[in-house]
């Protein structure tokens, strides 16, 4: 039933940077092979630098505790990273697909207690 | 077991024991004005006794204030005479400057100035200036958005701001009177420094080692902020204002662009070496001292090669900024160990004669004591725990690098000490001609390294380096040490929780002051390390006391707590305290302008004066 439920997220046309808002599911929720894509791309496109390679902060904020600055809803998140914050975290939509941030997101919710 | 371990602790924090490392004699036995080494200071520009108006009171950097009155005798006594919070809660550094009857404070991000009337009864603020940075900056500060301090000069308070300007203000109105943008904070540079001044220039250099920055030091004219001249850290010798005068002692540093060829093509670009440290300047020799932050990335794989001029002190022209000399500690850093700490300038006896020195607390672990006309390393030995080097090999300079302590990629390395913090990191150590000896804030830990491969993104951390940091050897992870800088060995040390990350100030009355991150401001002999006084404040000191004479003549001992910066490393140790923004002035039984009348009463007797017959009133 799982598999079945995730095929379908995954034939789902993903939304687009546009059409994601702060209440869009996480397509990818839970999806075992997108945690381990976001945990390379955590390592890959320098988040752990700021973050901590165990998410819990440092030069930027800790991932895993339970105050978001910028909205801990899968949505929010997904638009803090594509779009960065006034406060220094830069942008990634340039650099990253909507397909990559939701692994990122995917993964940073995995480590989320 | 537990048990006895606490009070043994106990003891130590107390100063009723020290370590077998104390070869003085101990208080009231020792000699009461003799020098422990003959090391002197030149403490020039040689400003009145009772005033600070730069970082470390003297270009020397010795952080030594004559005065007396606060002394062995009372300084069980000192309490606070007032407090002044500003209200920002990043990482406090930074100490207060006394020029006049007033004092000058900024605050870390977003770097507000406070100028206090110390002429007032409760040292009123005399004016606000807020700079309003660029916000995105707070992303790119690696360690805290801090600022390490403040420069006052001809009339202007002088500083720089974390998104990369160095303003300067009126010191009597507060109003902005020039700011330059000196680099592009989208691209991951910031400025945390402490500007310095030397006659009508201000010294300033950039941060950024964990940003792949490309770092440079320049020299602002002190009128219009104007550039005089900049030199990158790495890169060719033009850019480095490496010429014709350039000596380096040891050979290995001799050669045509270095900067470029010690570096795998093109790799110096993102090289950091950032001067986010303290400038010294020796009027004699006309030469301005600091030091180059670790190289990037942080991962040592990335860039096989000495990594010239990374992790290095560079002696240079103060008018012209033409490199004399360089020296680098730890050549092809691996450890980030960097080499920004402070150059105490001193003179030492040395042989049968007298040598002109720096002595400089390497975060690698090793206290260097270099001749500063030729860049010649005289001493280094370890001031505290490493095992990174087997020892520093004076005839080369070279530190003999011990294998196991090479990281390896995507491979935990245990127990390389110290970890990338060091034994002691920007915070300033002070000096007292009357002793001979330094005073420093040491810790005692090691880290668990893996390494992983990183590539370069602008405005992103250029690092690769997981850790785990661990208290070392005894538990605790700091000490705070005195030490003799010709003979090269500790001569005595209080031990402390946690890192002691606080800078240092000497006093004529051989008093030394210095806080702890768990919120401890204490006074020790300077001869035996005994602690005469503790107070425990509001948050942790991360920041530099000072002391100064008020316009009532009364001493006062101010310092900012705040802990924060590079310190919150230890946030989820036990005792490490919430941040804070909170300058405290201490005196005598707080006495002074601290207390007194509110000023509604000072209306209210001026109006109509109120008369308390004095004994009846408490009868």
């Amino acid at each position: 039933m799982k598999r079945v439920v995730f095929i379908l997220a995954m034939m789902t046309a993903r939304p687009a940077f546009a059409q994601v808002t702060a209440d869009t599911a996480n397509p990818l929720a839970g999806n075992a092979d997108a945690t381990e894509a976001g945990h390379a791309l955590f390592g890959k496109m320098n988040c752990a630098g700021c973050h901590a390679y165990d998410l819990t902060g440092g030069m930027g904020p800790d991932l895993t505790d339970a105050n978001w600055l910028y909205g801990g809803k899968p949505g929010e998140i997904f638009h803090t990273i594509a779009e960065g914050t006034p406060r220094g975290m830069p942008a990634w939509k340039d650099k990253l697909t909507p397909d990559e941030i939701w692994q990122l997101v995917t993964y940073i919710q995995s480590k989320h207690q | 077991m537990a048990f006895h371990k606490i009070l043994f602790d106990a003891a130590l924090l107390c100063g009723a024991a020290l370590p077998a490392l104390s070869a003085a004699p101990r208080g009231d036995a020792a000699p009461s004005n003799k020098s422990f080494t003959g090391a002197t200071a030149n403490l020039a520009p040689g400003d009145a006794p009772g005033q600070w108006t730069r970082q470390a009171r003297d270009y020397a950097n010795t952080r030594y204030s004559p005065l007396t009155q606060i002394n062995k005798k009372n300084v069980a006594h000192l309490r606070v005479a007032w407090s002044f919070s500003d209200g920002q809660m990043y990482g406090h550094e930074g100490a207060p400057l006394v020029v006049g009857d007033t004092m000058y404070l900024v605050t870390p991000y977003p770097n507000i100035a406070y100028a206090l009337d110390l002429s007032k009864t409760g040292a009123p603020i005399k004016w606000v200036f807020l700079p309003n940075p660029d916000p995105r900056a707070i992303g790119e500060a690696c360690c805290d958005k801090v600022l390490r301090g403040w420069a006052y000069a001809d009339g202007k308070l002088i500083y720089n701001l974390l998104d990369d300007h160095t303003v300067a203000v009126d010191a009597q109105t507060g109003k902005e009177v020039w700011r330059v943008l000196l680099d592009d904070v989208s691209k991951g540079p910031t400025m945390t420094q402490a500007a310095f001044v030397v006659g009508d220039k201000v010294y300033v250099g950039s941060s950024g080692g964990e940003l792949g920055t490309n770092g440079w030091f320049q020299a602002l004219d002190v009128k219009d902020g104007h550039t005089v001249w900049k030199a990158f850290t790495n890169g060719p010798d033009s850019g480095a204002l490496i010429g014709p005068d350039f000596q380096p002692f040891y050979p290995w540093m001799k050669g045509k662009d270095l900067g470029v060829s010690t570096w795998p093509k093109e790799a110096w670009k993102q090289g950091a070496s950032a001067p986010w440290g303290w400038v010294s300047y020796d009027p004699d020799l006309n030469l301005v001292y600091y030091g180059t932050s670790n190289p990037g990335p942080r991962v040592p794989s990335q860039r096989p090669g000495l990594n010239l001029w990374s992790s290095a002190v560079f002696a240079r022209d103060a008018s012209t900024g033409a490199a004399k000399w360089a020296y680098q500690f730890t050549p092809h850093d691996e450890w980030d160990y960097d080499g920004v700490n402070e150059n105490v300038l001193l003179e030492i006896p040395w042989k049968g004669t007298k040598r002109k020195v720096m002595v400089h607390f390497n975060r690698n672990g090793f206290a260097y004591t270099i001749d500063r006309t030729n860049g010649e390393v005289l001493v280094a030995e370890p001031f505290g725990l490493q095992n990174w080097a087997k020892k520093i090999d004076l005839t080369t300079g070279m530190p003999i690098v011990n294998d196991a302590a090479h990281p390896i990629v995507k491979k935990k390395v245990e127990n390389i000490c110290p970890p990338d913090i060091g034994v002691k990191n920007w915070n300033p150590s002070a000096f007292s001609p009357r002793t001979g000896l330094l005073y420093a804030g040491v810790f005692n830990s090691c880290m668990d390294l893996t390494n992983h491969e990183v590539k370069y993104i602008p405005g992103s951390p250029y690092d690769g380096m997981e850790m785990v940091r661990k208290a070392g050897p005894g538990g605790s992870w700091g000490e705070f040490i005195a030490w003799d800088p010709v003979k090269g060995k500790r001569v005595w040390s209080v031990k402390e929780n946690l890192y002691v990350w606080s800078g240092a100030v000497a006093t004529g009355s051989d008093l030394i002051f210095y806080g702890t991150m768990d919120g401890w401001f204490r006074a020790v002999d300077a001869r035996s390390g005994k602690v005469l006084w503790s107070q425990k404040l509001g948050s942790g000191i991360t920041a530099a006391p000072m002391t100064f004479l008020g316009p009532d003549k009364r001493q006062y001992v101010a310092v900012y707590t705040g802990v924060g910066g590079g310190a919150g490393v230890l946030r989820r140790e036990k005792g490490y305290m919430p941040g804070g923004n909170t300058l405290y002035v201490f005196s005598v039984d707080g006495a002074g302008i601290g207390l007194g009348a509110s000023q509604l009463v000072s209306h209210a007797q001026a109006a109509a004066p109120v008369s308390v017959p004095p004994a009846a009133a408490h009868n």
